[in-house]
């Protein structure tokens, strides 16, 4: 069947989520997903999102947090040295992913270690109190968490890590090869663009603005024509609301009417593999600029 | 290589209930080992069917002319779990799972025989499955637990821990049961550990042998990972899905998953063997016969953990034993499998991170298409070309079919410091599916049957009946021409098909068993009353 099933992208942002098999937790989109569950009668995706933001870990509790803090400032001044300012390993090894700070519960085998130190391995003995050890295992549990969760990008991903490419040339490619002017304008349906976003969904959005409703129009074999709101459509069947989002549903078997779809992403999906990384950077430089 | 933590590796025998009816005989129920080396008929005894991996049953009672009157048999509904396993079916018993849970259902009616359930820590993304040894079943736990259970009750005969769930270990798979070894893999690329192989005792839970994705320091293939750090160790390569195996040559295939840290390959520069692997194991020993890598140096999460589907037929005028892969990363790939030598390597979606091919037969990615921190426009996304989903062969088509994705993505590089765990994220834009088929002897493109937009997770099997089944996006199960890719039936059943379709016969009926998320639903020609 040659027609893309484009209706569905509704379904599919949250469909594709369910191909995760790697990754359990990440963010998408300023959202944290936990979890996913179908709804049998409904067909339909039911997602099971706790919107966190800022992300997971500003959630611990202040007396937690502040523990990791000093914990920090307690690591720079004493471990740091040997195991790096982050924990990552350096002439000692990477604390992220130590077995035993995995197992520790409240510093109860990160205390002894940095109590009685290591010898055999060249890791003095460090005079530090109780609770300075407390926030030395807060701190080091915080930065395995930070590992835990680092299959995301964050919604607030700094603009400036974006901005490698020229807006000129960018305003050049809209205006010119990308054929962006055919259905677009900076003054029009992109004006002030740049501000309805978050810079890191603005650049998705310029690439792939998977909001867009389809139309069609279907023709039955009686001549009469019914235009409207695609809200379904596969190989069988093609369900449309009449006129507008608000009109009657009317559902159709496609093998006994002529359908004619009009899908305004087609352009976008056309324009996919042909973009160059400076095409994408250049755009994006420009449309940020739509304020 | 053998394990230095077989000692050390917590076991616990729980005999329980193993004799709580002593006078009753049990052995009609078992699963005749010599099963597992015939092709499945009246029996599904193993993950994929057969050891092949191929999914196409010689069962044609449902065949192209009839299935228009395919009816249903009966309905199974289990709470509120998504079901990712293809059952097994051995004596008139099914035997599936989900995260924490196992059920043996009566093949026939669809009524619960017994409901085994453990709660445990550690990731719930899936189950893929049960293998069974005899009259006893394997299981692998959300906690990287491997347990063994009594298939006539779902009583535990024992369990041991695979790997430290604390460190991010999970397990997912479905075991593979050789001879008297039990295979289980692992799972977890969320943290920095390494993925390995483990074979045990089936009657006791032994270790056997243990092969881990990464050599030692100094071994052959340590010279893909730098010198000077501890990347080596920490390098991911997980065993995520069932492998399969040829008999005859007593090898044993198994494709292995992305390095760690993921995306980000700044600190482990190198091909990273044996990650995004194909490898042939002995299955006695653990010791590598050989190995080939889909994807060397992977910066994409694009696995290679996809069924090493083993399959006789000419090559180039020839009779090989050749065995077939469509990857993750969009291409097929074509290997003999007595030696491991390359044949062919085509895409089967149009990807856009290659280069070409390099003389091994590996696909060379291009520069731009590294994750950078302003954004690397790349197809496949790293939910990939296909994935876990069952591909098929069909020997009466000569072709191979895949569930295909043409995903757009860009990926991001996030890291400030040293990457730990994952070096960044991609953020998918527009996906699309399709079945397609493949000539097995190029990769060529015969037909493509459209899904939808939206990234398919349906599996694929094929039967002697001319019949192609899967489901496409829009929740309608369908039964395709394998010649043509033409849809003969289809039935919209109110939600997506996230496992693998599955037959058998029993009692002169043949059974079609496809799970519909949480409902396990049996079809069948009508009966005749």
């Amino acid at each position: 069947m040659a027609v893309p099933f484009g209706c569905h992208r509704a379904k599919t942002s949250h469909h594709r989520r369910t191909q995760l098999e790697c990754a359990r937790l990440y963010i998408f989109r300023g959202v944290i997903m936990l979890n996913w569950k179908f709804t049998a009668s409904a067909g339909s995706l039911l997602l099971l999102a706790v919107t966190l933001s800022p992300p997971a870990r500003s959630q611990q509790p202040e007396s937690q947090q502040s523990s990791n803090a000093r914990g920090k400032v307690t690591f720079g001044q004493s471990c740091a040295f040997c195991h790096g300012a982050d924990a990552t390993g350096a002439r000692g090894p990477d604390l992220v992913r130590s077995a035993l700070v995995a197992h520790d519960i409240k510093g109860d085998l990160i205390g002894p270690v940095i109590r009685d130190g290591r010898p055999d391995k060249g890791m003095p003995p460090q005079p530090l109190s109780a609770d300075q050890i407390s926030d030395i295992a807060a701190y080091l549990h915080a930065r395995a968490k930070e590992a835990l969760e680092s299959s995301g990008v964050p919604s607030t991903y700094p603009v400036q890590k974006l901005l490698t490419g020229n807006a000129d040339k960018g305003k050049a490619f809209f205006e010119g090869a990308g054929g962006c002017k055919a259905c677009h304008s900076p003054t029009g349906d992109l004006a002030g663009v740049a501000n309805r976003y978050p810079p890191i969904e603005l650049q998705a959005h310029m690439l792939y603005p998977d909001d867009k409703e389809i139309t069609a129009t279907v023709t039955l074999p009686t001549g009469e024509q019914v235009s409207g709101i695609v809200s379904h459509l596969d190989d069988f069947v093609v369900s449309i609301r009449v006129g507008d989002k608000s009109g009657w549903y009317r559902s159709f078997r496609r093998k006994d009417v002529k359908l004619d779809i009009k899908d305004p992403l087609t352009a976008h999906r056309e324009l996919l593999p042909k973009l160059t990384p400076a095409d994408i950077h250049n755009l994006f430089a420009y449309i940020n600029t739509l304020k | 290589m053998k394990s230095s933590f077989a000692k050390s590796k917590k076991l616990f025998l729980l005999m329980i209930c193993v004799a709580a009816f002593p006078g009753r005989q049990v052995a009609a129920q078992a699963l005749d080992t010599n099963a597992l080396l015939k092709p499945a008929t009246d029996t599904w005894p193993t993950y994929n069917g057969d050891y092949s991996g191929r999914r196409f049953s010689a069962l044609d009672q449902i065949n192209s002319e009839n299935v228009g009157s395919l009816t249903l048999a009966w309905v199974f509904r289990t709470p509120a779990h998504t079901l990712k396993s293809t059952p097994l079916e051995v004596n008139g018993i099914l035997y599936f799972t989900s995260p924490d849970h196992v059920w043996a259902v009566d093949a026939r009616f669809g009524r619960q025989i017994w409901h085994y359930q453990r709660k445990s820590e550690g990731d719930h993304i899936g189950n893929r499955g049960v293998a069974m040894y005899k009259d006893y079943l394997f299981f692998e736990s959300p906690d990287a637990h491997l347990i063994c259970l009594n298939a006539k009750d779902g009583t535990v005969k024992w369990d041991i821990e695979l790997a430290d769930e604390k460190l991010g270990y999970f397990a997912t798979m479905a075991p593979l049961v050789v001879k008297d070894h039990v295979i289980a893999g692992v799972s977890g690329d969320v943290t920095d550990i390494p993925g390995f192989l483990e074979s045990v005792d089936p009657e006791t839970g032994a270790i056997q042998w243990k092969w881990f994705t990464q050599p030692k320091p100094g071994e052959p293939g340590s010279e893909t990972w730098p010198k000077d750090s501890d990347a080596i160790l920490h390098g991911g390569g997980m065993t995520w899905m069932t492998g399969t195996y040829d008999p005859q040559l007593n090898l044993l295939y198994w494709g292995t998953g992305n390095p760690n840290p993921v995306l980000v390959g700044d600190g482990r520069p190198g091909d990273n063997l044996y990650t995004c692997t194909i490898v042939a194991l002995n299955p006695d020993t653990g010791k590598l016969v050989w190995h080939f890598q889909p994807s060397p140096h992977d910066l994409h999460d694009w696995d290679a953990v996809q069924t090493p589907v083993l399959f006789d037929a000419d090559y180039k005028g020839k009779p090989r034993k050749l065995l077939g892969q469509a990857s993750r990363n969009g291409f097929y790939f074509l290997l003999d499998r007595t030696s491991g030598e390359h044949l062919v390597t085509a895409p089967f979606i149009e990807t856009t991170w290659s280069s070409g091919i390099d003389p091994k037969g590996r696909p060379m990615a291009k520069p731009e298409a590294t994750p950078s921190p302003d954004g690397a426009l790349v197809a496949p996304g790293s939910d990939g070309a296909t994935n876990w989903m069952a591909p098929s062969f069909d020997p009466q088509t000569n072709l191979f079919y895949v569930n295909a994705r043409r995903l757009f993505s860009i990926y991001y590089n996030t890291v400030e410091t040293k990457a730990e765990g994952w070096g960044g994220r991609d953020r998918n834009l527009w996906a699309n599916s399709a079945i397609r088929a493949l000539d097995y002897k190029t990769g060529k493109l015969i037909w493509n049957h459209e899904l939808g937009d939206g990234e398919s997770i349906a599996g694929i099997l094929t039967t002697a009946g001319r019949l192609l089944f899967t489901g496409d996006n829009a929740s309608n199960l369908l039964a395709l021409d394998p010649a043509t890719g033409k849809t003969l039936w289809h039935l919209n059943v109110g939600g997506h098909l996230v496992a693998s379709p599955m037959t058998y016969q029993i009692d002169g009926r043949q059974y079609l068993i496809i799970p519909i998320q949480d409902t396990l639903y049996a079809f069948a020609l009508p009966e005749k009353n």
